[in-house]
């Protein structure tokens, strides 16, 4: 269960007369069910990305809190890390190393014992159909291949919530659908907590349970595809994410 | 996750890491391991020559003939006189030929009869090294001959010939065989703190920038092990690699000994396995803060490229600081011994002449050292996160 509630963030450049105010996050609020995949959707610039940095502990909310399965990140951020599986927009992998041995090493940071770490990489392996890459380094590996060798990473702890940034960025369709599938089959079977940023319309009408809208740093609105029509009063959901997204900046085309 | 084995965890990685990675191990091994010795045996080469020409005692002249009291002299001075080839010009100037050119007059015996100076001309290049260190021999034996021929005069005149010499000077050398050995062994250190520098950098550069070019530090990041065990696991391998080619560096010196092929050369350069142990544990603490500070510098760019660019400075102050013992005239002062790595570079060459090095003289670069250190990790750790989000 993921807990953020009117997180607020400014990011400032320059000093004196020079500097400079942006406004990333403003207000966002975003409560994720164990058992569902929760879409965080909002066009570019909208603070996802930094809201999910936040989640990890990567930059600091100036107000607001975060709380993963009722732990405070202000009290336990270890603790909040500890519990979240997170594939950022940054899915970088040592080239020198296998993908085997890129994931086992960020196990064992979790504090998995190297068996474990060993015996999940593989279960994960399977169950993202990418047995045959474990033992070759990463190093010219595929965008696809890369995405499921840093996924795999993401939850070799077997962590009880997943955070996906934008995942699909960069992926083919074949890859794509099996991304996709592996996200159903952990929610199912393993009744995790997943949180899927992304644009991609699509992506949120075919896997998410729920939707969280951001737009400006705001959380703007939240319920399932179906709700969210409803609420905006379109019958196509990418008409009724402009109206929703964009009602603050003025009618769009 | 107790700190302590994400910290091995991190150091296993990364140390791994930068194993596999044989291209740029294969350039700091040639740079920062063979080039060493390798400049060693060239040196003994050179000096070998030299001495190789010295004993054969040979004197390259031209009308000798029309001279045969000079002649006489040289010979029972157990020198052979050889007749230089018809182009010993151009090969003096092209360094084709080695020994510098003896040019006698065809008048020499009638103005020595005469009782004139007759004019001797000994022709050699300043461009040409090997000619010109056979300059002082020949002005040896030439003030030989003026001696016995002055002394041979005045006796004539019934003058003693020791009525020209009003003073008599006695040289007398109070080097030790380890200082004067240390003329040619002082340029172990440098090379050994070279080693360091080159060991350490990639490691350092690709465990901070390298992760960041590449995307690896944000996900690292996310993992709950503390930003201090990451940074010092990372420090620990930049360290370890450091060190380990100073070592290979230190242990180089020791078989390339053998191949020295000057024998005077052989016999002053000391440096056994006492020596190179010294070496190492007084370049220990220099290693830890170097490749702290290289972190430290490494981690505010974005890219490895970004980085080399960034660390020039810390490159140029390293390899140059020693040079201070080189252009100093004034022997060491007390102040050498708080910069590293001047401190490193003095008490190095103190090992070398076998001169005492006490604790208080260790001290102040250990000091300067282990604080650089915490100052430098301390700052990488500060700076991960934010750096990690940018």
């Amino acid at each position: 269960m993921i807990a953020m509630d009117d997180l607020r963030k400014v990011f400032t450049s320059g000093r004196g007369r020079q500097a400079r105010s942006v406004v990333a996050v403003d207000g966002m609020t975003l409560h994720a069910r164990d058992g569902v995949i929760t879409g965080l959707l909002g066009p570019n610039g909208a603070g996802k990305t930094t809201s999910l940095r936040m989640l990890v502990g990567l930059v600091s909310p100036d107000s607001g809190s975060i709380r993963v399965d009722g732990i405070d990140m202000r009290d336990d951020p270890q603790g909040v890390r500890s519990r979240l599986g997170v594939l950022s927009d940054a899915r970088g992998l040592y080239p020198r190393l296998t993908a085997r041995e890129n994931i086992v090493y960020h196990g064992r940071l979790h504090g998995v014992a190297n068996d474990e770490a060993q015996a999940r990489c593989e279960h994960l392996a399977r169950l993202l159909e990418m047995t045959p890459l474990l033992d070759r380094r990463t190093d010219g590996f595929s965008q696809g291949e890369r995405m499921k060798t840093a996924l795999a990473r993401a939850l070799v702890h077997d962590p009880a919530n997943i955070v996906l940034d934008e995942p699909t960025n960069g992926l083919d369709v074949v890859a794509t659908r099996a991304l996709r599938e592996a996200l159903r089959v952990l929610r199912d079977e393993t009744g995790k907590c997943i949180v899927f940023s992304t644009h991609i319309m699509q992506e949120v009408e075919r896997l998410c349970d729920r939707v969280v809208v951001v737009s400006q740093g705001r959380h703007v609105a939240d319920g399932t595809v179906a709700s969210l029509c409803a609420q905006a009063g379109c019958d196509d959901f990418e008409d009724a994410f402009v109206r929703l997204a964009f009602a603050a900046e003025g009618p769009r085309p | 996750m107790i700190a302590w084995r994400a910290m091995g965890t991190v150091f296993v990685k990364e140390l791994k890491d930068a194993l596999r990675d044989r291209r740029t191990l294969m350039a700091v091994f040639v740079s920062s391991v063979a080039l060493g010795p390798l400049m060693l045996v060239g040196l003994s080469q050179l000096v070998g020559s030299y001495e190789k020409r010295a004993e054969a005692r040979t004197i390259v002249a031209i009308g000798l003939d029309a001279a045969p009291t000079l002649r006489n002299y040289i010979e029972r001075q157990t020198y052979i006189v050889r007749q230089p080839p018809a182009d010993w010009e151009a090969r003096l100037r092209d360094s084709k030929l080695g020994d510098p050119v003896m040019v006698v007059p065809a008048d020499f015996e009638d103005a020595l009869a005469h009782g004139q100076a007759p004019r001797v001309q000994l022709v050699y290049s300043s461009a040409n090294g090997r000619a010109q260190g056979g300059v002082r021999a020949v002005e040896g034996l030439l003030q030989g001959f003026d001696q016995e021929q002055a002394g041979l005069r005045l006796i004539a005149r019934g003058v003693a010939p020791g009525t020209l010499d009003v003073s008599r000077l006695d040289e007398h050398d109070i080097a030790d065989s380890a200082s004067r050995a240390a003329q040619l062994t002082g340029m172990v250190p440098i090379f050994v703190l070279m080693a360091i520098l080159y060991g350490s950098l990639n490691a350092a550069m690709d465990t901070t920038a390298g992760e960041r070019e590449r995307g690896s530090l944000e996900p690292l990041l996310a993992t709950p092990a503390s930003r201090a065990a990451i940074v010092i696991g990372k420090w620990g391998a930049a360290f370890a690699l450091g060190l380990l080619i100073a070592v290979l560096s230190c242990l180089s010196f020791l078989p390339a000994q053998s191949l020295l092929r000057s024998e005077s050369l052989a016999a002053l350069f000391r440096f056994g396995w006492v020596e190179a142990a010294c070496f190492i544990g007084l370049l220990a603490p220099f290693a830890a803060a170097l490749s702290a500070l290289m972190m430290a510098v490494a981690i505010r760019c974005k890219t490895v490229k970004e980085a080399q660019a960034s660390n020039v400075v810390l490159t140029m102050a390293v390899s140059m600081t020693p040079m201070v013992i080189l252009f100093n005239q004034e022997g060491e002062s007390p102040w050498n011994l708080w910069v590293p790595p001047l401190a490193q570079t003095t008490l190095m060459n103190r090992v070398l002449k076998n001169a005492p090095i006490g604790a208080l003289d260790v001290a102040p670069s250990l000091l300067v050292c282990i604080l650089l250190t915490v100052a430098a990790l301390a700052f990488v750790s500060r700076q991960l996160t934010r750096r990690a989000a940018q």
